[in-house]
């Protein structure tokens, strides 16, 4: 799916052709999204659309590893948030017990939550399709599951020790106290991971694993090392969601494994069907519908929640349900997600007046 | 040695009831090649409907019975209205719409039913255990693991001597073959979908006796994922067998290392089992070892 350009445009380096905003108009819009994101929306933007935005910057974060599995290594994984819930506990366990600064746990979390994800990756050097899914599937009971709530959980005294009033996490002389701070942190990380995995898909590593995804035994043959190309993708992930984890610590009052069960595996695959498989906007895409149509799902039934009491109680089984739907019906009849529809409407635009094709 | 077979047998009755859901599993891989990730959330609808028949007043063999046809009729709609378009799509995208459909089911089941636990009152079979020499099985355990052999029974029966189970049995085999003898292949799924319903239905109303009805029955559905895969996923013997084992080695691992560790390795020891299994035989027991083509 290479965009096409604008008629009039035309490469005369390499460097032009390789640049990673290629005409004029492309940097205009991406820096006026980098000045809006970072300058206007967290001084507009009320508490509430803050955490909103946070949510969804978490649920970007977090599908950032799906996406390079699933979409950009053909490696399904259903139990992502394993490896979530690995850096989340890493990152808090290290603050909280051993006072360590929380970049340096950070980056800790990162590195852990990756070589957990290439423990349970290493399947994938023998398995693949439906078996390796079950593999991620116990990764995700056998993490998450026991060794987090039967163990991790109970380190220091249980209920106290994993609270994190706000302000206890800081980078240096910046304390990590309001929604503000939270949007900033969130939206650097955002940045930088999708700018690590746009970077990651145009070079060497990304088409190795791209021509992984399309045909495995192919790629063997073109002499590309299957097995590490899976395992780095593994670690890679593994590292993707021990950032979403670590960022999640700074955005909860206290950690609990209930935050990572396998509904939120489940749902992170369901969030990058609705974006679409292969591409960042999928992510982005995926992550924003997700988030907003279920906030305003919320609203609806808190609006009718005077003429039907039962109503806002039963908020969370009408969010699931929905949610379900909403994946079979994408399945059914987008399954190419919200972003090839993006694709399509961009193409018709540069191409206009000659949009048929 | 007393408390190893006392284990063992609990084992075994437990396990009788993850092989009928699991035989459910394995019947609609066969015949239509889809990895049904649903499974638990049809155990969670076989225990609700057959709650809801039972606190209606209905004994329990009709609440059964009831179950068995409702089941039949979601198993059919569930196939017709969703899955029959996914012929021929990739994995991932079948696997998804049954997740979507675990979801939605476990969201209109808690809109109905709701989350808390809920008994089968009065309890459907005596309270009181029986002894075998110096061995307890409660009455429960014994009557579900009669139920469900019956039910084994009666689907291999239903395979092996009846029309439509041969032809079923012809669409696993070879669909191409199938469809050139005659064998409407819209009904063969129609029908796998059915009989999963079915089963999975049975085996949660039994699983219901035994702990009472919340979403952890669910969660026991799940189980059958363990069974299907260390019995091999494309075989009916398999999925017996591999429910029995599960059933089994789940009891040993509770009775065993439970008092090594905090709590909990009774609910994730088949999932390490299965880790083990893929990486050391994942075709499992049974089942067709395929070989893959360029």
């Amino acid at each position: 799916m290479r965009m096409r350009l604008p008629a009039g445009v035309f490469y005369q380096t390499y460097k032009q052709d390789q640049a990673l905003w290629p005409t004029t108009f492309v940097k205009l819009r991406m820096w006026g999204l980098l000045v809006f994101l970072f300058l206007i929306f967290p001084q507009m933007a009320s508490p509430y659309w803050l955490s909103l935005a946070n949510l969804v910057g978490y649920t970007i974060l977090s599908a950032m590893g799906v996406q390079l599995l699933i979409g950009y290594t053909g490696q399904v994984t259903l139990g992502h948030a394993a490896f979530i819930a690995t850096g989340a506990y890493t990152a808090a366990v290290l603050v909280l017990q051993y006072h360590v600064p929380y970049p340096l746990a950070f980056l800790a979390a990162m590195i852990v939550a990756g070589l957990w994800s290439v423990l349970f990756g290493l399947p994938s050097a023998r398995v693949k399709g439906f078996y390796l899914i079950m593999t991620t599937v116990a990764a995700q009971f056998i993490t998450v599951d026991f060794i987090i709530t039967q163990y991790v959980s109970r380190i220091g005294e249980r209920g106290h020790s994993f609270s994190l009033p706000p302000g206890t996490l800081s980078i240096g002389p910046w304390v990590i106290q309001s929604d503000r701070d939270i949007y900033y942190l969130m939206i650097v990380l955002v940045t930088l991971s999708v700018l690590a995995m746009t970077n990651l898909a145009r070079t060497r590593v990304g088409r190795a694993w791209m021509a992984i995804r399309d045909h495995d035994i192919a790629a063997e043959a073109l002499g590309i090392p299957i097995v590490r190309y899976k395992l780095l993708a593994f670690f890679m992930a593994g590292v993707f969601g021990g950032m979403a984890g670590a960022f999640w610590i700074a955005n909860v009052f206290a950690v609990s494994p209930e935050h990572f069960t396998w509904s939120w595996s489940l749902w992170l695959v369901g969030v990058l069907l609705i974006g679409g498989l292969g591409s960042n906007y999928g992510t982005i895409f995926g992550s924003l519908f997700m988030t907003l149509v279920m906030e305003a799902l919320r609203n609806v039934v808190t609006w009718m929640a005077p003429f039907f009491p039962s109503l806002e109680t039963s908020f969370l089984f009408i969010k699931e349900a929905a949610f379900g739907l909403a994946i079979i019906l994408f399945l059914l009849y987008e399954p190419n997600g919200l972003a090839y529809r993006w694709w399509q409407i961009k193409n018709y635009i540069h191409l206009w007046p000659f949009s048929y094709e | 040695m007393e408390f190893f077979l006392q284990l063992v047998l609990t084992g075994i009755m437990v396990g009788s009831i993850y092989a009928l859901v699991a035989l459910g599993w394995a019947l609609i891989y066969k015949c239509s090649g889809v990895l049904n990730l649903a499974m638990g959330e049809l155990t969670l609808i076989g225990a609700y409907v057959s709650l809801t028949f039972y606190e209606w007043g209905l004994p329990f063999p009709a609440a059964l019975a009831a179950t068995l046809a409702i089941g039949a009729v979601l198993g059919m709609l569930t196939e017709r209205l969703f899955l029959r378009r996914l012929i021929g799509e990739p994995v991932l995208t079948v696997i998804m719409v049954t997740v979507g459909l675990s979801f939605f089911f476990r969201g209109i089941i808690e809109l109905i039913w709701g989350t808390d636990l809920r008994v089968f009152h009065p309890p459907v079979f005596p309270q009181e255990p029986i002894r075998l020499g110096t061995l307890v099985i409660n009455q429960v355990y014994l009557w579900s693991f009669l139920a469900s052999l019956a039910m084994l029974g009666a689907l291999v029966a239903f395979f092996r001597y009846t029309r439509w189970g041969l032809a079923m049995q012809a669409m696993a085999d070879d669909e191409m073959a199938a469809m050139a003898l005659g064998i409407s292949p819209k009904f063969v799924y129609a029908a796998a979908w059915a009989l999963a319903f079915m089963a999975a239905g049975v085996g949660g109303s039994l699983l219901g006796n035994i702990n009472g009805v919340n979403i952890a029955v669910g969660y026991l559905g799940l189980l059958v994922l363990p069974a299907v895969v260390l019995g091999g996923l494309n075989s009916i013997p398999g999925a017996i067998v591999g429910g029995l084992i599960i059933g089994v080695l789940q009891n040993l691992a509770g009775g065993y290392l439970d008092r090594f560790t905090p709590g909990g390795v009774k609910d994730i020891f088949p999932l390490a089992v299965m880790t083990l299994v893929l990486l050391v035989k994942p075709y499992g027991l049974f089942g067709w070892v395929r070989i893959e083509r360029v």
